[in-house]
């Protein structure tokens, strides 16, 4: 397995503009003759396939909604980091990249994430060329305000909507190269499997969703671009449609997964209201700014809020963070809450959930100043609860948010398999082990519209590319592959649903691998993931037929995924023995409760091979360097 | 005219220029009319000298072709787009909202108060303009006596009711079509949709009681 | 609280529109459900209805929906003859039963409009909206020319009104609310947002006529001002923007530089 990470040589500020100089050129009349599948529709999928399009390449987009722009990226709230110091408060690209480092607890990769930094600038001036309406001052100037991790303003942002405002303005790109003919967007399409050809990627094989039928792409090089995994989970702040299944299946043929057991929890999303519940809803982080977390004192105090006395409240994290308070970073945030809740102090119904009340804020500063700052998030929060935030403080708690890992790449975005690149969430490059908030729209901009058009004329004009085309025999065998396994899941004709199924891994994950994880909780899990694999196998029902519309059937062959994915989650976190951001591990902690790193044995990525069905994976590492920032413990006491 | 205009004209939106354009000449049109008529309160006399004067000046010709052409225009398009509209939606649901989701009565009866008001227009037409001749002299002048032919018919209970209906429809509408006009035509503003629509609204019932008067006044108080 | 109303539970009668696919004629077809939760989201009833349907090796009702938070624009169902239910602002995923009372029938149909022919039940081909984005929705501003984001300032005024305009999710409720089977206002929210913004002025009059040929051509129905459009949007999307798009499209007719050559494009 090739696992070298082709960082450049040079001083950090220089790698990335050395490298572009030394990467090969594809010249603009031959351009025309390359072929690229990109999969996926959101920041990176849509931004890539815009600028490549814009080159000269001839660009398959596949997405499995309707439109490109349903893509999940849509549903971001907050904001989008860049190092533009236009509020002279001192920012810089080091800065932004310091930041990131160390908001990812020193477990990503310093090259890129300079990089990062280094094109964050240029996306806010590409977005704004594009019509995306970002927040203005009355002068006519780009707005900012602050988020966690950061004592600069650095984010953008388009009201709570930046996410679909960035994802709009890719996305109108991408269509005018559709207009132009240079984008074939081949809509209501699910990538099934990656096609390989001499070991290289050459296509893949997908399903139209609306009619049944396996299709197969040729290309010269494929581009994924299909987001997190969170949805391992069940319940996560992902859309119900966002899945594994792309990075899984190429994963299973050959690319390296990276540091799977990364994921984030972010502390403050409306909590479940029952079995039926389908996804969580997350509230903007901005609200802890003015909102106080505290839980009753006594488990079984059943008053209702506005009935317990102060001296019956505790103020938790004001009490363990004096200094950071109700602003301790999202990691820290979340684990003292489900601290609480293990106490048996959790509120509602469920006894799963704290008060984020607002009582004190409105006192202080007026209901009308608390009204124009988060309006519109206590109407959301009312309309999906029925609660008045103005009058009973919010009830929440922390949910799965975002995954750090996913494919492993190398500085130029590609994976352990030549000619397969993997952009956004769905690579595990820039944010180590726990993300900062705003960061993951600059990753996706980021990689889609600077990094990838650089790194892929590279691949493409050094590498020798038979010419291929589906009627290849690995076409004929892969797709034959791919409906072998769904009339596999059609004939089981068992008596569970995928839903069913796929709510009872939710729950072992959770319970397992979750906010926190140890020894022994990730040895059950890897006892009783591979019984309900057997139990999916055996007894799942899919109605209808396989050659139509069917959502059961397209759910199933998710849930199969993420039931193999979630089993290589609890073996990654069970061989870090150490914690670090999101990954927490009981047995490895300070004494006062705070995630203990061992930079000795664990300051590296860890990847993991497919060795086949039915076969342990195998873990490679690639160290990691600290040439430009020192490793450091982070405190918030 | 070149060909680019004709294509943007031909579009849906172009369509709707149209139909603004020639709806709104037609709603002066009727103001002025109404206006006329009701000189009938003033005497016999002063009607049919104001009908004379109108229909003597040679400018009359001009002003009723571009009137037959407007409503040409505008019935032709609004037929047109009514149609291409039952064929973009085939089907409408199971229920009937009731809330702004919906649309209102006047909104989707524009081409049913259009068409009768046609109607009614034509044979109001053959009734009055086409109808029978008598004769008058006002100030040694000889002349239409319209005002006769006028009270002959608004005496008439059954013409009373028809020519009630219709002037309802027609305020009906108008009560739609001024405001919309202004709309199609890009005329909105936050600071004035209030005064459009209550323009249109007052418009609207000015002309149809306008109008209204004359029969009324006819049946009750002269006949 | 609403939190603490689990144990109060309804009845709700569904008639719910089943359609094999495109080239058959559906029906509306009854269920009853117990045990809804007035806490669950209307799309959380369906969730259960399907697993009741599965478990009876029925099929289970197909209905689009992914971010179920109010953003994607995936959801679309009409209840009570009404696109994304009774409340305004409101899309179908974040209406909850709580708006319902125990009882009650609810009619679920698709969003009716020539332009979005039913794919099966209640899932409708929305791509036509897609196309027309094509035809002119965007600034032709290639990766890596663009000049410093503070280079041009925009009034905060302008900003928000754009912001405004751009908060339309393509979710198509303008469409099936419309008598007409209208998509001025989607349209519109696109024109708007692009032609108050100083980026978008080197394109404005092609952009706005292009745009309104592709609806044309994708049989979309004209605009009659009957303002059901606006009511039905989850985003609340003025039909101001219409008034301005019919400005912009009559200044391209009118004073358009290049109207011919667009005209024939």
């Amino acid at each position: 397995m090739n696992l070298d990470s082709k960082i450049p040589n040079g001083h950090i500020s220089e790698k990335w503009t050395q490298h572009q100089f030394e990467s090969k050129l594809v010249n603009p009349a031959n351009r025309r003759k390359f072929n690229v599948i990109v999969v996926g529709s959101g920041l990176a999928g849509a931004s890539a396939s815009a600028s490549l399009a814009e080159l000269g390449y001839n660009v398959k987009t596949l997405c499995i909604h309707d439109s490109p722009r349903r893509a999940h990226s849509i549903a971001a709230q907050g904001g989008i980091n860049a190092a533009k110091n236009y509020q002279n408060d001192g920012d810089s690209v080091y800065r932004l990249f310091y930041d990131t480092i160390k908001g990812g607890d020193f477990r990503a990769r310093e090259a890129n994430v300079y990089r990062l930094a280094q094109n964050s600038v240029k996306i806010i001036d590409h977005c704004v060329a594009l019509g995306v309406p970002f927040a203005r001052e009355y002068g006519g100037l780009l707005a900012n305000r602050s988020f966690g991790g950061a004592q600069v303003s650095r984010t953008f942002y388009a009201r709570g909507q930046t996410g679909q405002q960035l994802l709009l303005g890719a996305y109108s790109a991408m269509m005018r190269q559709v207009d132009n003919k240079k984008i074939e967007l081949l809509n209501f399409r699910e990538m099934l499997d990656l096609v390989l050809i001499d070991g290289k990627a050459r296509g893949v094989i997908c399903r139209n969703v609306l009619t049944g039928e396996i299709e197969s792409h040729a290309a010269d090089a494929v581009i994924l671009a299909t987001g997190g995994y969170g949805n391992v989970f069940y319940l996560s702040t992902n859309a119900k449609w966002s899945n594994a299944t792309a990075i899984w299946r190429a994963h299973k043929r050959g690319a390296a997964f990276g540091n799977p057991c990364f994921t984030q929890i972010h502390p403050t999303c409306i909590p479940v209201s029952g079995d039926y519940q389908s996804k969580l809803t997350l509230m903007s982080e901005s609200l802890r700014n003015d909102g106080r977390v505290w839980v009753p004192k006594s488990g079984t105090d059943t008053r209702s809020p506005d009935q317990i006395p102060e001296e019956d409240r505790d103020y938790y994290l004001e009490r363990v963070y004096p200094s950071f308070g109700n602003l301790a970073p999202r990691d820290i945030a979340s684990r003292q809450a489900k601290f609480v809740c293990d106490e048996g102090r959790g509120v509602g119904s469920t006894k799963l959930a704290v008060y984020l009340d607002f009582a004190a804020a409105i006192k202080r500063d007026g209901r009308p100043v608390i009204e124009g700052k988060y309006g519109n998030l206590f109407q959301m929060y009312e309309k999906i609860t029925g609660d008045d935030p103005y009058k009973v403080p919010m009830r929440i708690f922390p949910a799965v948010h975002y995954t750090m890992g996913g494919l492993w790449v190398d500085y130029n975005l590609q994976s352990t398999i030549p000619g397969l690149h993997v952009l956004g969430e769905a690579n595990f490059s820039d944010h180590g082990a726990n993300r900062l908030g705003a960061s993951a729209l600059m990753q996706g901009l980021a990689d889609g519209y600077f990094v990838i058009p650089t790194t892929l004329a590279h691949y493409l004009g050094s590498t020798k590319l038979d010419k291929v085309d589906t009627n290849h025999d690995a076409f004929k065998n892969a797709k034959a592959e791919v409906e072998a396994g769904i009339s596999r899941l059609m004939n089981i004709k068992g008596s569970k649903t995928a839903d069913e199924l796929h709510r009872k891994l939710g729950k072992l994950m959770w319970d397992n691998c979750g906010m926190q994880r140890s020894e022994e909780s990730l040895k059950k899990l890897l006892e009783e993931v591979p019984k309900l694999r057997d139990e999916f196998w055996n007894n799942l029902r899919i109605p209808g037929e396989a050659a139509t519309l069917n959502q059961e059937l397209e759910k199933a062959g998710r849930v199969s995924d993420f039931i193999e994915l979630g089993e290589l989650m609890a073996r990654d976190a069970l061989e870090r023995r150490e914690s670090c951001g999101g990954h927490f591990r009981s047995e490895y902690q300070t004494p006062d409760n705070e995630a203990q790193r061992d930079d000795e044995n664990f300051c590296h990525v860890a990847l993991w091979e497919h060795q086949g069905q039915g076969k342990a994976p195998k873990r490679h590492t690639e160290e990691l360097k600290f040439e430009n920032v020192k490793l450091a413990t982070r405190s918030y006491k | 005219m070149s060909q680019g205009i004709l294509r943007y004209l031909g579009s849906t939106m172009g369509r709707k220029y149209i139909m603004a354009i020639s709806g709104l000449v037609w709603t002066l049109f009727v103001l002025t009319h109404m206006l006329g008529n009701l000189l009938i309160f003033a005497s016999a006399d002063a009607y049919n000298f104001y009908a004379y004067k109108l229909t003597s000046n040679p400018l009359i010709y001009v002003a009723e072709a571009a009137l037959v052409v407007f409503i040409g225009m505008h019935a032709a398009t609004g037929i047109g787009l009514r149609m291409r509209n039952s064929r973009t939606k085939p089907n409408l649901y199971a229920v009937t909202p009731k809330s702004a989701k919906g649309a209102s009565v006047t909104s989707k009866s524009m081409i049913w108060s259009g068409t009768i008001t046609l109607v009614f227009l034509i044979l109001h037409l053959i009734t009055f303009k086409f109808g029978a001749y008598y004769e008058t002299t006002v100030d040694g002048i000889l002349m239409r006596d319209i005002h006769k032919l006028v009270v002959e018919c608004f005496s008439q209970t059954g013409y009373v009711v028809w020519y009630g209906v219709c002037l309802v429809l027609v305020g009906m509408h108008l009560y739609h079509g001024v405001a919309s006009s202004f709309q199609t035509l890009g005329i909105n503003h936050p600071k004035f949709n209030n005064a459009i629509k209550g323009f249109g609204w007052a418009y609207s019932i000015v002309v149809a009681l306008g109008f209204l008067a004359v029969p009324f006044y006819v049946f009750f108080v002269k006949g | 609280m609403a939190g603490n109303n689990n144990s109060r539970t309804m009845r709700i009668n569904l008639k719910v529109w089943r359609q094999k696919n495109q080239n058959t004629e559906g029906r509306l077809v009854d269920y009853a459900l117990d045990n809804v939760s007035p806490d669950m989201s209307f799309l959380e009833m369906f969730d259960v209805l399907n697993e009741k349907l599965v478990a009876q090796n029925d099929e289970p009702v197909a209905f689009a929906h992914d971010c179920r938070e109010g953003i994607c624009g995936s959801c679309a169902m009409v209840i009570d003859g009404e696109p994304h239910g009774p409340q305004t602002g409101t899309t179908t995923c974040q209406l909850h039963m709580r708006t319902f009372s125990d009882g009650d029938t609810i009619v679920v149909e698709p969003f009716r409009a020539k332009a979005f022919p039913v794919v099966k039940d209640l899932v409708t081909n929305r791509t036509a909206l897609d196309r027309i984005q094509a035809a002119g929705g965007y600034v032709s501003v290639a990766t890596g020319n663009a000049p410093d984001g503070n280079a041009i300032p925009i009034a905060k005024e302008i900003a928000d009104m754009a912001m405004d305009a751009a908060a339309c999710i393509q979710c198509g409720a303008c469409v099936a609310a419309c008598r007409n089977g209208s998509a001025m206002l989607f349209v519109s929210a696109k024109v708007s947002q692009f032609s108050l913004l100083p980026q978008g002025q080197a394109e404005r009059e092609r952009r706005v006529s292009r745009m309104v040929w592709q609806m044309d051509e994708e049989d979309f129905g004209s605009c009659t001002n009957m303002g059901s459009c606006a009511a039905a949007c989850p985003k609340e999307i003025k039909v101001e923007n219409i008034a301005r798009m019919n400005r912009e499209f009559g200044r391209a007719m009118i004073f358009g530089r290049d109207r011919k050559q667009t005209a024939e494009d």
